[in-house]
C-alpha cells in the first residue's frame, strides 16, 4: 500500500524561530559555510517572512516555511532532468534526489517554481574537527550538485529497518518524523500520509483554510499551508491573485 | 609576399594570395591573449567551482546558457545552408558553404565547451547518455548536439583536407574523396539533427510549467517555442553568415561573395524573418490571454519590472523583426549593401534578444507573491570565458581562411566566383 | 607490402570492435563514475553504532531536555527531550547546532594571559596572589548549580563577593522580592493557569523562559486544547510575538511603564478588580499623550484584560510599574500569576549592583559575553568559547558542551521546581578547567561539584516529595534506594517538585512605584543567552533574512 507522505503547516503558529532551518541542516550535514549569501545559501528548509504591504497598526506579518513541495503531477524537476538524477518514489510519494548521479546543470532549479532547491557552489567543509559531530545517516554531497529536502528520507530509513527488526511490515509513524517537525516549537508542522483519510494531516490538508502555492499552476504540491487570516491565503497565488477569468481549462500535460 | 626569415608560403593555397605571415600574427596576437584568458578563466572556475561566477541559486543559469543558445542560433547557418545546397539544390549558394561549415563548427565547439564549464560535474557528462531522460529537453538537446558536433568535424574535415601540404598525400586526397560523397548525407543528417535541438532548445523553456513567463501550449509534446526557435535560428543563420563574410572581405580588403548571393541570403533570412514574426505573434497573444492567465499570472506583472517592459517585446517583434524583415526582403533595401547588412545585424541581434528574454528574464521574474524581481551581473570569469570562445573563433576562422580555399570552387564543380 | 586504404579501414574497425569487448573502456568509464562521486577531500560522517542519549542542554539557564545521538563517542544528532516536563521536546534554534560546538573555530583551548599563551599554573599563581592582596568578586551566570555552590562559598571563607547576571525572566520578578521578602530566584510565572497575559514587550513567543514551555502551551490553547488564551502584546514594533499575538497593541517604545499605570487607573476608576489601590499618580490623558494610544484604547485595552481571567501581565525586564499592575489585578501570588515556589531560596545580588572596589574579578564561563563592566581589577575570565576581543587579563579555556557533569536547577520563569543532571558525555579535551575546578584546586577544603550534586540528590531522594518523570512517571516516595534515584537521573529523567502554593506569596504595596525601570540596551544574547553562536546558525542568518546575526561584542 503506497503512502503519499506530505506537510500541513499551520502559519498561524509558526512564529518565524528558525529551529526547523536549524534542526533541517543539522540533520543533512549542510556545511555551516560562512561566505554563502541569500542568494548563494544552502537552506533546503528556509523560512521566509512576509507581510499584508501596509505599514503602521494595520501591517501583519507571518512567516512561510518553504521546502521541497514534493509534487506529484507532472513533477517539473523529475521532467526536466537529463539523467534522471530525481525521481518519484511510488511507494511513499517523496521527490528523491541523487546527488551522486547529478550533473550540477541547474535545469531542475530552473524548473522548480517554487525555488526550493539549491547548489552546492562550493566543496563542503566543516571547521576542523567538527566532522565527527555528521550525522552518520546522510551521505555529504560534493559541490557542483543540486540538492533539496528529502523529507528526512534517512528517518524513513531508520524506521523501515526497526520495523523490520522486529518483524513487522509497516512502520511506526511515530518513528519517522523529519527533523523540522520533531523541532517545532509550536507544532505548526504537521507530517503525514496525505493518502489515509484518517491522518490528522490528511484531514488538516483538506480543511476550508488549507491551501498551497501557486496551485493553478498544476503540479500538486504535497505541503499545505493552513490560515484563519485572509491575507495570508491570498499569497497562494502569483502577485496578479488569481487572474482574470478567461473560460479556459487549466492546462496540463 | 614580404620576405621573412620565416614564411609560410608552402601552407598557403595556390594562386591565392595572402598577407605576410608577421602582419597575420600581429592580428592574432590580441585574440591570443583574450583566449589565454578565456582559457585562466575557465580554469578557475573548474578548480574552484562555480563560486566563481555571479549565478546563484535564483539565477541558476546566467550569461553562459544565454550565449550558449545564442551562439547555436547564429551557427544555424551551417546546416540549413548544407540542406539549401544538397537537399534543395540551390547550388548559388556554394561559395559560402565553406564558411558556413566552419561558422558552424566553430560555434557548436564553442558551446559545447562553455556546457563543460558550466556544468557543476564536467566528468558526469556522460551520465546523459547512460541514464537518458526520454522526457527531457535537454537529453534530446544533449544527444542531438554531441551528435551534430561530431557531423560538423566530419564535413570541416574535407576542407582541412584541401589544405595545400596535406593534399600532397595520396592517402588523404583518397580519403578526402570518399568523404566528400558522405557530404550530401551529412547534409541530412545534420539538418535532421539541427531541426530537433534547435527546436529542443526552444522547448527547454517552453515545458517550464513553474514559469509562467516561460510556459507556453503547442502542438502535442512540443511547446510553441520549439517550433519558433527553429523558425528563429534558420531566419538569423543566413544573416549571420552574411556579417561573417563581409567583416572577413573588410578585413582583408577583398572581394569573395558576389552581391547577388548577399541579396539571396538576405531574402531566405528575410521571407523566414516575415514568418517567424507572424509566428511569435499569434503566440504571444495565445500566451498573454489563454495559458498565462489559466495559470494564474497576468502578463502585465510580466511587463512592470523597469527595464523590463513591454518595449523589450516591442523590439523583440518589431525593432529586430519585422523592420529586418521588410528591408531583407524588399527590393529597393536589399540592392544596398549597406542596407542589407545592417538589416542582417538587427535580425541577428532579434535572436540573441529572443534568447535572452526566454534564458535571463524567465529567472528575473518572480512567481511566488512574495518574491521579488532579481537582478544579475556576470562575472569577470564568466564574460572572459565567453571572450575566450569568440576569440578562439575568430582565431580558427582566421587560420582556415589563411591556409585553406575557403572561398575557392571545390574540386569537380564548375561555378565561377566573381568579384562584384 | 603495401597498405591499402581497405586495409586501414579493416584495421580501425577491427581494433574499435575489439576494445569494446575489453574491459578497458567500461573500466575507465565506471573509474571515472566512482571518482567523480567520491572526492577524496569530502569529509565523512563518523561511523559507529549510534546510542541515543538522553540529557539536558547546559548552554544557557533553561537546560531543556534533550535527547542525543551519539556514534563513535561523539554527538551526531540533537532533538528536544519529549518527556521534559518544562520544555516539552523543544529547543531553541542554537540548541539544534549545540552538538557541532565544541569545534567551534572559536573554541578556546589554551590560557591566554592578554596577547600570550600562558598556563594554568601561572593563571593559579596569580590568582592566588590576587586573593591575598585584596577582594576578589566572581560573577556567575547560571546561578542555582552546583558549580554555583562552589564560587559561592569560595568567597564566604574570603573577603569578597558573589554576584549573580540574571535573564530579564528572572530581573522582571525583582519587585516582588522588594515588596514581599520573597527572592525573586525562587519565583514563577504559572502561565498554565493564565487566561489573559498582557505582555510588555516580553518576546514571549521568541525567547523567554524555555523554548517549548509556552509556545507549547499557547499552540495548544490556539488550537483548541484546553480554555482559550489570550496572549496580548503591547509593543513597540511587530515582533513576532506581536504578529502572533491574539491582540496586538502598538505603544510607542519605552512606554510601557505609562501604559501599565494608565491601565492600572482604569481598573481602579471603574472598579473592574477587586484591589482598591494603589493608584498611579498619572493621569488617564497623559498616560494616553506618552503611549501614543487614545484613552478609549487604554479603557477598551482595561476591560478586554479583565474580561477574561485570571490575568497577568508580564515584563520584559526589571519594571515595578508593571508588577505593581499585576498587583493591581489580583496576580501577584495568585493561580494563574505570579506564584511561588517551593523550595526557598536564596536572594542574589546582581553583578548589576556596583562592584565594590575589587582586586580580582572572576567570572564564570556561563556569564554571556556582552556582560561588560569597566573595571580597573584583573579580569580572569573563564569561556569555552572566545565572543569577542577581550578585555579580560586572563582567558581560561572552561569545559565545553556535554565536557562536565553539572547539575541542571530549576528554570527561570517556571512555576515548579525541578531538578535534572546533565552527565559528561563528551570527553573533554585535556587543557580546560572549569571555575568551581580552579577554585577547589585553589583551596582543597571546598566541597567539589560533583559531591554536591549527590548531596543534592540524596536530599531530594530523603524528602520523599515529587515525581521522576523520563521514559515513565515515578514518585520519589516509591523509590528504594538513592542509587535508583541517581540512575533515572542520569539516564535524562527530571525530578519534578510539587506544584506550589499560590497564596505563598503576599506583596505589600501602598503608593505606586516611581523607582525607574532599568532598561536594558536589547542585546542579541538576551534572546537566546548562549555563550556562542553555532556556525550553522551564524550561516543560516546570513543565507535568509530571518535575523539579523549579532556583532561580535567586547568583554
Amino acid at each position: 500500500m503506497s503512502a503519499r507522505y506530505g506537510m500541513v503547516i499551520d502559519l498561524d503558529r509558526c512564529t518565524g524561530c528558525g529551529s526547523c532551518m536549524m534542526a533541517c541542516a543539522a540533520e543533512n550535514n549542510v556545511p555551516p559555510l560562512q561566505q554563502a549569501t541569500v542568494r548563494t545559501g544552502l537552506t533546503p528548509m528556509l523560512v521566509r517572512k512576509v507581510s499584508n504591504g501596509l505599514e503602521g497598526a494595520a501591517r501583519r506579518e507571518a512567516f512561510i516555511p518553504i521546502m521541497c513541495m514534493h509534487c506529484e503531477h507532472d513533477t517539473p524537476c523529475v521532467k526536466v532532468c537529463p539523467q534522471q538524477a530525481v525521481e518519484v518514489d511510488k511507494a511513499t510519494g517523496i521527490v528523491m534526489q541523487m546527488p551522486q548521479r547529478c550533473l550540477g546543470c541547474r535545469y531542475c532549479m530552473t524548473a522548480c517554481p517554487y525555488h526550493a532547491r539549491y547548489f552546492n557552489w562550493w566543496d563542503p567543509s566543516w571547521p576542523a574537527g567538527m566532522e565527527k559531530s555528521l550525522n552518520p545517516g546522510v551521505a555529504v554531497r560534493m559541490r557542483g550538485v543540486v540538492e533539496k529536502c528529502n523529507l528526512c528520507h534517512a528517518r524513513l530509513h531508520e524506521a523501515k529497518e526497526k520495523a523490520a527488526a522486529t518483524g513487522k511490515r509497516e512502520i511506526d509513524p511515530a518513528d519517522y518524523v523529519p527533523a523540522c517537525v520533531e523541532a517545532c516549537p509550536t507544532g505548526a508542522i504537521r507530517f503525514g500520509n496525505l493518502a489515509d483519510r484518517n491522518d490528522p494531516a490528511s484531514q488538516d490538508a483538506r480543511s476550508p483554510e488549507a491551501f498551497r502555492l501557486l496551485a493553478r499552476i498544476g503540479t500538486e504540491p504535497k505541503v499545505y499551508y493552513k490560515s484563519k487570516e485572509a491575507w495570508v491565503r491570498a499569497l497562494a497565488e502569483s502577485k496578479s491573485g488569481h487572474g482574470p477569468e478567461t473560460g479556459s481549462e487549466v492546462q496540463h500535460g | 609576399m614580404a620576405s621573412a626569415v620565416f614564411s609560410d608560403s608552402r601552407w598557403i593555397a595556390r594562386g591565392e594570395e595572402r598577407t605576410s605571415l608577421s602582419r597575420f600574427l600581429f592580428w592574432l596576437a590580441p585574440w591570443a591573449i583574450v583566449l589565454v584568458v578565456g582559457i585562466y578563466a575557465a580554469g578557475l572556475c573548474l578548480y574552484y567551482g562555480l563560486n566563481q561566477t555571479n549565478m546563484d541559486n535564483r539565477f541558476a543559469f546566467g550569461l553562459w546558457i544565454f550565449l550558449d543558445l545564442g551562439i547555436i542560433a547564429l551557427g544555424a547557418g551551417a546546416f540549413f545552408t548544407g540542406f539549401l545546397v544538397y537537399i534543395l539544390k540551390r547550388s548559388e549558394l556554394r561559395p559560402i558553404l565553406n564558411t558556413a561549415v566552419v561558422v558552424g563548427f566553430i560555434c557548436y565547439s564553442g558551446a559545447v565547451a562553455i556546457l563543460m564549464i558550466d556544468v557543476g560535474q564536467p566528468l558526469r557528462a556522460w551520465f546523459t547518455f547512460w541514464h537518458p531522460n526520454t522526457h527531457s529537453m535537454l537529453t534530446e538537446v544533449t544527444f542531438c548536439i554531441s551528435c551534430y558536433l561530431l557531423v560538423l568535424c566530419l564535413e570541416y574535415v574535407p576542407i582541412l583536407l584541401r589544405s595545400r601540404q596535406l593534399r600532397k598525400l595520396p592517402s588523404l586526397l583518397v580519403f578526402e574523396h570518399q568523404l566528400h560523397k558522405l557530404v550530401p548525407v551529412l547534409a541530412g543528417v545534420g539538418t535532421l539533427l539541427s531541426f530537433f535541438h534547435q527546436g529542443s532548445l526552444g522547448g527547454l523553456y517552453g515545458v517550464l510549467r513553474g514559469r509562467p513567463f516561460a510556459f507556453r501550449t503547442g502542438f502535442f509534446i512540443w511547446p510553441s517555442t520549439f517550433f519558433l526557435f527553429i523558425l528563429s535560428a534558420i531566419a538569423s543563420g543566413p544573416s549571420f553568415l552574411m556579417l561573417v563574410a563581409a567583416t572577413v572581405e573588410k578585413v582583408t580588403g577583398r572581394r569573395f561573395v558576389p552581391q547577388e548571393l548577399f541579396r539571396r541570403l538576405g531574402f531566405i533570412s528575410g521571407v523566414l524573418l516575415a514568418l517567424y514574426v507572424a509566428g511569435k505573434s499569434i503566440d504571444t497573444l495565445i500566451w498573454l490571454n489563454f495559458t498565462s492567465p489559466s495559470e494564474g499570472f497576468a502578463p502585465w506583472q510580466y511587463y512592470s519590472h523597469k527595464p523590463f517592459g513591454t518595449p523589450i517585446l516591442f523590439a523583440e517583434i518589431v525593432l529586430f523583426g519585422l523592420l529586418p524583415a521588410f528591408l531583407l526582403t524588399y527590393r529597393r533595401s536589399a540592392a544596398r549593401r549597406g542596407w542589407l547588412l545592417s538589416a542582417a545585424a538587427l535580425a541577428c541581434a532579434g535572436v540573441l534578444l529572443n534568447r535572452f528574454v526566454l534564458t535571463v528574464q524567465t529567472l528575473a521574474v518572480p512567481t511566488l507573491a512574495f518574491d521579488e524581481f532579481l537582478q544579475y551581473t556576470p562575472s569577470w570569469q564568466e564574460v572572459a570565458s565567453f571572450a575566450g570562445v569568440i576569440a578562439y573563433g575568430v582565431i580558427v576562422y582566421s587560420l582556415s581562411y589563411r591556409y585553406l580555399p575557403l572561398f575557392a570552387p571545390s574540386r569537380g564543380e564548375n561555378t565561377h566566383v566573381s568579384g562584384d | 607490402m603495401k597498405v591499402t586504404r581497405r586495409d586501414l579501414l579493416v584495421w580501425s574497425a577491427g581494433a574499435a570492435a575489439g576494445l569494446v569487448v575489453t574491459p578497458v573502456p567500461w573500466k575507465l568509464l565506471d573509474d571515472s563514475s566512482i571518482w567523480s562521486q567520491n572526492w577524496p577531500w569530502i569529509p565523512q560522517p563518523t561511523r559507529g553504532p549510534v546510542e541515543v542519549k538522553q540529557s539536558a542542554c547546559t548552554l544557557c539557564p533553561n537546560g531543556c531536555g534533550m535527547r542525543l545521538k551519539m556514534a563513535a563517542g561523539w554527538p551526531v544528532g540533537v532533538a528536544g527531550g519529549s518527556s521534559h516536563p518544562i520544555s516539552r521536546g523543544a529547543l531553541c534554534p542554537l540548541g539544534f547546532g549545540a552538538h557541532q560546538l565544541n569545534w567551534h573555530p572559536e573554541r578556546l583551548r589554551t590560557v591566554r594571559r592578554r596577547a600570550t599563551t600562558s598556563s594554568w599554573s601561572e593563571a593559579k599563581a596569580a590568582f592566588a596572589k590576587a586573593c591575598s592582596e585584596g577582594p576578589v568578586v566572581i560573577i556567575d551566570g547560571y546561578p542555582g548549580r552546583a558549580a554555583s555552590s562552589v564560587l559561592e562559598s569560595f568567597n564566604q571563607k574570603r573577603n569578597g563577593s558573589y554576584r549573580v547576571v540574571l535573564g530579564r525572566e528572572t530581573r522582571a520578578l525583582a519587585p516582588y522580592e522588594a515588596w514581599s521578602g520573597v527572592p525573586a530566584s525562587a519565583l514563577g510565572y504559572d502561565l498554565e493557569n493564565a487566561q489573559t497575559i498582557v505582555s510588555f514587550g516580553a518576546p514571549l513567543l521568541d525567547g523567554w523562559g524555555p523554548p517549548g514551555r509556552f509556545t507549547r502551551l499557547w499552540a495548544e490553547r490556539v488550537a483548541g486544547a484546553g480554555p482559550q488564551l489570550r496572549l496580548i502584546q503591547a509593543d513597540g514594533s511587530l515582533s513576532r510575538t506581536a504578529t502572533r499575538a491574539w491582540r496586538w497593541v502598538p505603544v510607542q517604545a519605552g512606554c510601557e511603564t505609562a501604559l501599565a499605570a494608565g491601565v492600572a487607573r482604569v481598573l481602579l476608576e471603574e472598579r473592574l478588580v477587586l484591589a482598591r489601590g494603589p493608584m498611579p499618580p498619572l493621569t488617564l490623558v497623559d498616560a494616553a499623550s506618552q503611549t501614543g494610544l487614545t484613552t478609549d484604547a487604554i479603557r477598551d485595552l482595561a476591560r478586554t484584560i479583565v474580561a477574561h481571567p485570571p490575568a497577568v501581565a508580564i515584563a520584559n525586564d526589571d519594571n515595578p510599574a508593571i508588577a505593581a499592575l499585576n498587583v493591581v489585578l489580583g496576580a501577584a501570588g495568585a493561580s494563574g500569576g505570579i506564584v511561588r515556589r517551593s523550595k526557598p531560596a536564596t536572594s542574589y545580588v546582581g553583578a548589576d549592583a556596583a562592584i565594590p572596589s575589587a582586586r580580582a574579578v572572576l567570572i564564570d564561563s556561563s556569564v554571556p559575553w556582552d556582560f561588560a563592566r569597566q573595571t580597573d581589577a584583573e579580569v580572569f575570565r573563564f569561556a569555552a568559547w572566545d565572543g569577542g576581543s577581550s578585555k579580560a587579563d586572563w582567558l581560561l579555556p572552561a569545559p565545553g558542551f556535554l565536557e562536565e557533569l553539572t547539575d541542571v536547577p530549576t528554570a527561570p520563569t517556571s512555576a515548579i521546581e525541578t531538578y535534572a543532571v546533565a552527565p559528561s558525555l563528551v570527553k573533554a579535551p585535556a587543557e580546560v578547567q572549569s571555575a568551581a575546578q580552579f577554585l577547589s584546586s585553589i583551596d582543597p577544603t571546598l566541597t567539589t561539584a560533583e559531591k554536591i550534586i549527590h548531596a543534592r540528590c540524596e536530599d531530594l531522594f530523603r524528602g520523599r516529595i515529587g515525581t521522576l518523570i523520563g521514559r515513565d512517571r515515578t514518585s520519589v516516595a516509591k523509590l528504594d534506594s538513592v542509587q535508583k534515584f541517581e540512575e533515572q537521573l542520569w539516564k535524562g529523567a527530571v525530578w519534578v517538585g510539587e506544584r506550589s502554593r499560590p497564596d505563598g506569596l503576599r506583596c505589600e504595596l501602598q503608593v505606586w512605584p516611581t523607582a525607574a525601570t532599568s532598561a536594558r540596551p536589547e542585546s542579541w544574547s538576551a534572546t537566546w543567552p548562549a555563550p556562542v553562536l553555532p556556525p550553522l546558525a551564524s550561516k543560516l542568518y546570513k543565507e535568509s533574512s530571518l535575523r539579523e546575526p549579532p556583532e561580535r561584542r567586547n568583554a
